[in-house]
């Protein structure tokens, strides 16, 4: 009796397996063959990248996939490529550098592309640029943070930060602050050690030393941090006229929260790059001056161009459920990049890397974020970093002055 | 198979895998290749230490990342030719490794969790050191120009191949070390650490070694990716993928076979690549997590598990060791025989916690002799056992095996002293065949067999106690008469000069019993000097020559058996006084 | 020389952070303590907990109170569900850190499924307000988030000392066959752990949301310190847990008072090392 019990407990937990794996040798089968329509005719011209969609990169990844969607399906609307159709060959690295020059060395190597384009990030855009090196590849990548270290010739920013940000931004943000009503005496710089944001708040260091700023708070804090309440203690002794903060993702707001709970406001802040929408809805985060490129607003939605991408990305961003719909630094850097590949393959009428790369190089490419080059130190041209301040829950960029939104100007508290 | 064509077959097939950049594939396969071996090489010089010994480390990370660093800093700062900064790197981290786990593996309690969160511990320091200093510093390293010497035409064939080397070295290690000396007690911690030492494995040793050689190869490996990936990081190099990812392709695979680790890490890296298709990264990343959970409920012993017991299923009758005679083999040391003192315990005081066990023991153990040790419960007969074994070590006083004082040397070298002891409540090795539990001890007991010696001797003592069917069974299959004749076949394995049975006859039948006092008198028929604790009194009158008996830690009378239990204090000790 | 306030405040924002380390480690304590089970998944879904709270709270704007309990119940039932998984398969300890491993992999896929990537945060309208006391600020949510803390921890502690079910757990931990033969119902128990383990989860998710920022990857950023504070504290001790996180916590506050931040990690970890080695008898 009792052995025919067991017998049947077995025999179930056995068929259940058997069930579990069928879903999942099912959803195996399905899911590389339920792919969406390539284009409609002609050899497709192929561009190849990846992207950090999984793992501890992956916040701005939608951004980029959801723009580089956005550009290829405009090409294939008008006459794609040479009059080829487009078709994006994605594929996700996972955050991870290694597989990241893998899987450029499968789309160069195996998938056999005509083009790549780069990742994000700073440790992915490493590893496909020494890939393109080896195969001879042009890269335009979107957003790499530290310009010293692309030492390719033939890599192109689309994120153009200039060959030295770490001292140009600086500048234009003290530059902002010293033409504002209440121009800042002393300065804390406080930063993650994050790599790209690190380099910069070092370089603000120096800046502001330069710059006659006291600095009266140097502080460093691992990445991940998760307690800011003692360094939020620390900014509060030290009493800065100005803050730093060198933030990637919310790490700034934490900061401030922190800050608020010891019923602290720095009279003035700075967020290098924050996450706009959480940060936006965040009230402590008032008056927050950030780094942009692009915001959508004019001058820069003067650009026809521009003004019909932001209102594609809005809704197309708002249908995947982002939490903040609008154009800036991540979405404006990725539009550039396909840009940027649009313009030098019309120009050359060629897919063939040196002869884009020699046009790149050597022509100037008008895009959403401005005229970019490609002639200076390590292929930088222009730094064209804004200063943007948090107003109203907007962000609106507020120097240099020509890049102003219409009425707005930098507010001290 | 025979070791040797093993070997050359392994030798075959690492050099046909070697030859595969000379066929020109396109680069990417290397590079998928180039990322297998990488896990391989992690995951199996990983088990080396942590799957053979069971001494789980969560600091991996710390040590890989140590080669990582090594070869950044080395290459891009100092300019130092690549091969030397992976020599470089694999030194570095063994040195990590050994200065850890020389203060670590000197702690007893240090075991299981704790072990696992001390190495654990030991990643996050090692990661603040890195990023904070000069190391790294906070912008991470960039190997600009930094290759791998040229092997191959191409840069993606040349590390290709150190990879392949360093995964081939690391299997080839993890091999040998499983069928030596070394493997061999590291299997016995993994069961038993305190049976072990005191059977004459050198645990702190055999770990220490087991740490460095585990920590060397993953230095290596660290050394060869950074290069392979270009720029490293601080949040990238010592985040928890290295560590966690080490376990579950072990633990996967299978952590206690050689070869485990590298299935493990090839089906793991394999999976995670195949879903690296833009369009449903999201999903792909779920059929992982679920493939994993399906596999081990499919194969809940891991890949190599699995296939080794199918493996026994098809073939269950591995040859047995030779059974030779069923008689006492001739003594190992017949000088032994009568010496006058083989044992001397000296004013033998040991407290816990302010709570005596041993108030000054003084007796003595001639050779060739049975002694019997009696007293109430809680006397201090097993403590007495546990410091001349050299598990426990007393406050004071001297224990001396002959010339030697057996106080300042620890539990293994006592036993190749010639000391060995019985458990009584029986600890044999719990994964380990009783032929393997056997041999373990001629290997590292006073004979010092080789592998090869040990298996047959092993046959002889299974034969000597009546287990020669059971050879091939674990020690869970065993009824409690048949371990506890197992633990009399152990430490006569070791051909001790000194016998510590600690009662062996308790819970036996009585004809069980009688079998047994025969097998002791056979025993010391063979030359051994025999201590014999034991409670069944009519069983210690009947074989002992003298007795001593303790009570309270304390000796309270010795001499001839008959004489001595009619001594007025033994009877009180045993019945309580007469007021009471 | 730092201000004594600053001091203090750093002391309070450690005890805070500690509290947090100690009540995530207190549900993985137990179920690796008395069910032999290596939860990764405890950590998945603490931030499963985390996600819910935030569309409840600021999508669906319910109070945090009225979240926490829909979330409490809810999880209770699926750590059940879950011990009910891993008792039908006996899944041994350390195929449990697999098994669980698949799960929290497949939750953050979930996550980034139905809230994707970006980061998320939950902007309470009175998140950041505090109470004053002299010199010192004490704010509201981390003083909830200690007191629940406190709470549930004790609660453990005399369940696990003082009833019935608690005794039974602790004899059937330490010998299970002796246990069985005195009536206890492994199973049944074990099932209750569990279910209470998830719920801890559950409550410490939500108080993640209310203090912290959401993103899925964060899931393993937690694991390494938490996993540290769960063994020093003692498996399946709730008490220890919360000490070793209280220590861990104000170790690296009063560091980054004091020091600079990043070197934080090396001072509380240096500290675990020394405690370890010298006196491993004390944990």
């Amino acid at each position: 009796m009792a052995r025919d019990c067991r017998h049947t407990v077995a025999g179930t937990s056995r068929s259940l397996r058997l069930a579990l794996a069928g879903l999942a040798l099912a959803a195996l089968v399905l899911v590389p063959t339920w792919r969406t329509d390539a284009a409609p005719s002609g050899q497709p011209v192929r561009i190849g990248s990846t992207l950090a969609l999984t793992g501890p990169l992956a916040a701005t990844s939608l951004i980029h996939k959801i723009v580089g969607e956005i550009y290829v399906e405009r090409l294939n609307k008008k006459d794609g490529l040479l009059g080829r159709p487009v078709e994006w060959v994605l594929k996700d690295d996972q955050s991870k550098a290694d597989l990241a020059r893998t899987l450029y060395e499968q789309l160069v190597t195996v998938d056999k592309v005509d083009l790549i384009i780069g990742p994000y990030a700073t440790g992915g855009i490493l590893s496909a640029m020494s890939v393109a090196q080896r195969y001879n590849k042009i890269l335009i990548h979107h957003t790499f943070g530290i310009p010293t270290l692309a030492k390719y010739e033939m890599h192109f920013p689309a994120w153009s930060l200039g060959p030295t940000p770490e001292q140009t931004f600086p500048n234009t943000l003290f530059d902002a602050l010293a033409n504002s009503a209440k121009p800042p005496k002393t300065v804390a710089i406080v930063t993650s050690k994050f790599p790209s944001v690190h380099f910069m708040s070092v370089g603000a260091r120096e800046t502001a030393k330069k710059r006659g700023l006291q600095e009266v708070l140097w502080l460093e804090w691992e990445f991940g941090n998760r307690d800011f309440g003692p360094i939020a203690s620390r900014v509060k002794d030290a009493n800065p006229d100005f803050l730093w903060i060198g933030a990637i993702g919310l790490e700034g707001v934490m900061l401030l929260d922190a800050a608020k709970k010891i019923d602290y406001v720095p009279p003035g802040h700075f967020h290098l790059y924050p996450a706009p929408g959480p940060t936006a809805k965040a009230p402590e985060a008032k008056g927050a001056l950030a780094a942009t490129i692009f915001e959508q607003h004019p001058p820069f939605t003067n650009n026809p161009v521009a003004a019909e991408f932001v209102k594609e990305f809005n809704e197309r961003a708002a249908k995947a459920g982002l939490p903040d719909n609008s154009v800036e630094t991540q979405a404006a850097a990725s539009f550039v990049a396909w840009q940027l590949l649009e313009a030098a393959v019309t120009a050359t009428k060629s897919l063939d890397d040196k002869a884009l790369g020699q046009w790149l190089k050597t022509n100037r490419v008008d895009t959403i974020i401005g005229r970019l080059r490609f002639d200076g130190a390590n292929n930088y041209g222009d730094d064209l970093m804004r200063v943007k301040q948090l107003q109203d829950g907007k962000w609106v960029v507020v120097w240099p002055r020509e890049y102003a939104a219409p009425g707005a100007r930098l507010m001290m508290q | 198979m025979h070791r040797p064509v093993k070997a050359a077959a392994f030798a075959l097939v690492i050099l046909a895998l070697a030859a595969v950049p000379a066929l020109r594939p396109p680069a990417f396969y290397e590079s998928f290749l180039f990322l297998v071996y990488l896990w391989v090489a992690l995951a199996t010089s990983w088990a080396i230490l942590s799957g053979f010994s069971g001494y789980f480390s969560f600091g991996h990370g710390a040590f890989y990342g140590a080669g990582v660093y090594t070869t950044a800093t080395l290459a891009s700062r100092f300019d130092v030719p690549v091969a030397w900064t992976w020599l470089a790197a694999g030194v570095a981290a063994a040195i990590l490794g050994l200065v850890v786990g020389a203060v670590v593996f000197r702690v007893r309690r240090l075991r299981g969790e704790l072990f696992a969160l001390l190495t654990l511990a030991v990643t996050f320091v090692v990661a603040t050191v890195v990023l904070n200093t000069r190391i790294d510093g906070g912008p991470g390293v960039f190997l600009a120009g930094v290759d791998a010497p040229r092997i191959y035409g191409s840069a993606s064939g040349s590390l290709y191949v150190f990879a392949l080397a360093i995964a081939a070295a690391t299997l080839a290690v993890a091999w040998l070390v499983q069928y030596s000396r070394l493997g061999r007690g590291l299997f016995a911690i993994s069961d038993d650490e305190d049976v072990a030492e005191t059977m004459g494995v050198p645990t702190y040793r055999f770990k220490l070694a087991a740490l460095g050689v585990s920590c060397f190869l993953a230095g290596v490996a660290g050394g060869i990716h950074a290069v392979f990936v270009g720029y490293v990081t601080v949040a990238e190099t010592f985040s928890l993928t290295v560590p966690l990812f080490v376990v579950l392709m072990s633990v996967l695979g299978g952590a206690r076979h050689w070869l485990g680790p590298c299935l493990g890490a090839a089906f793991i890296v394999a999976l995670n690549y195949a879903f690296v298709g833009g369009d449903w990264a999201v999903v792909g990343r779920a059929i992982i997590g679920a493939t994993l959970i399906l596999v081990i409920l499919f194969l809940p012993h891991g890949l190599v598990g699995t296939a080794v017991s199918a493996w026994r299923r098809a073939h269950p009758a591995k040859a047995a060791p030779a059974a030779g005679t069923a008689s006492m083999p001739a003594p190992a040391r017949s000088e032994a025989a009568r010496q006058p003192v083989m044992l001397r315990c000296e004013n033998v005081h040991l407290s816990f916690r302010g709570v005596r066990a041993l108030a000054g023991v003084t007796m003595e153990v001639q050779g060739g002799e049975i002694l019997g040790l009696v007293g109430p419960n809680g006397s201090g007969k097993s403590t007495l056992v546990n410091v001349i074994s050299g598990y426990y070590r007393p406050q004071a006083g001297r224990v001396l095996l002959g010339d030697d004082d057996l106080l300042t040397k620890g539990g293994h070298r006592i036993a190749s002293l010639g000391v060995a002891r019985t458990y009584q409540i029986p600890r044999p090795f719990s994964r380990l065949t009783v032929a393997e539990n056997v041999a373990l001890a001629a290997m590292f007991g006073a004979a010092r067999l080789d592998r090869i010696s040990a298996w047959h001797e092993s046959g002889r003592w299974l034969a000597f106690v009546g287990l020669a069917e059971r050879h091939a069974a674990l020690p869970s299959q065993l009824n409690l008469h048949q371990r506890k004749f197992l633990e009399l076949a152990r430490a006569l394995a070791a051909r001790p000069r000194l016998i510590l049975l600690d009662e062996v006859l308790s819970g036996l039948t009585p004809s069980e019993t009688a079998h047994a006092l025969e097998l002791i008198r056979s025993i010391r028929a063979g030359g051994a000097t025999i201590v014999f604790i034991e409670h069944n009194m009519r069983a210690v009158l009947e074989i002992s020559d003298r007795l001593v008996v303790l009570n309270h830690g304390e000796v309270i009378a010795e001499g001839e058996p008959r004489a001595v239990i009619r001594e007025p204090e033994v009877v009180t000790a045993y019945l309580g006084s007469a007021h009471a | 020389m730092p201000s004594a306030t600053l001091l203090g405040q750093s002391l309070l924002s450690g005890v805070f952070i500690g509290a947090l380390y100690g009540l995530l480690g207190l549900g993985l304590s137990l179920s690796w303590g008395y069910l032999r089970l290596i939860n990764l998944a405890h950590f998945a879904l603490a931030f499963l907990a985390a996600y819910l709270t935030y569309q409840l709270v600021d999508v669906g704007d319910w109070h945090p109170v009225a979240a926490l309990a829909a979330i409490v119940p809810a999880f209770f039932v699926l750590g059940v569900a879950m011990q009910v998984f891993v008792h039908r398969f006996a899944i041994g300890e350390f195929a449990s850190l697999l098994v669980t491993f698949g799960v929290t992999v497949i939750i953050e896929s979930l996550i980034q499924w139905i809230w994707t990537a970006d980061f998320r945060r939950l902007q309470l309208d009175h998140g950041a307000l505090s109470w004053r006391l002299g010199p010192l600020f004490i704010p509201i949510v981390e003083a909830a988030m200690l007191l629940v803390t406190l709470a549930l921890t004790c609660g453990t502690w005399a369940m696990l000392r003082f009833t019935y079910i608690g005794k039974a757990m602790r004899a059937s931990a330490e010998d299970p066959d002796m246990a069985a033969a005195f009536g206890v119902d492994h199973r049944r128990l074990a099932l209750l752990l569990s279910g209470l383990a998830a719920a801890f989860a559950g409550v410490a998710g939500a108080f993640i949301a209310l203090i912290y920022t959401l993103f899925p990857a964060q899931i393993f950023t937690w694991v390494g310190v938490i996993f540290a504070v769960v063994i020093l504290g003692g498996l399946g001790n709730p008490l220890g847990a919360l000490i070793a996180g209280l220590v861990v916590g104000v170790s690296e506050s009063l560091t980054m008072a004091l020091t600079e931040p990043a070197w934080a990690p090396l001072v509380s970890f240096s500290l675990l090392i020394f405690v370890l080695v010298l006196r491993p008898d004390r944990i």
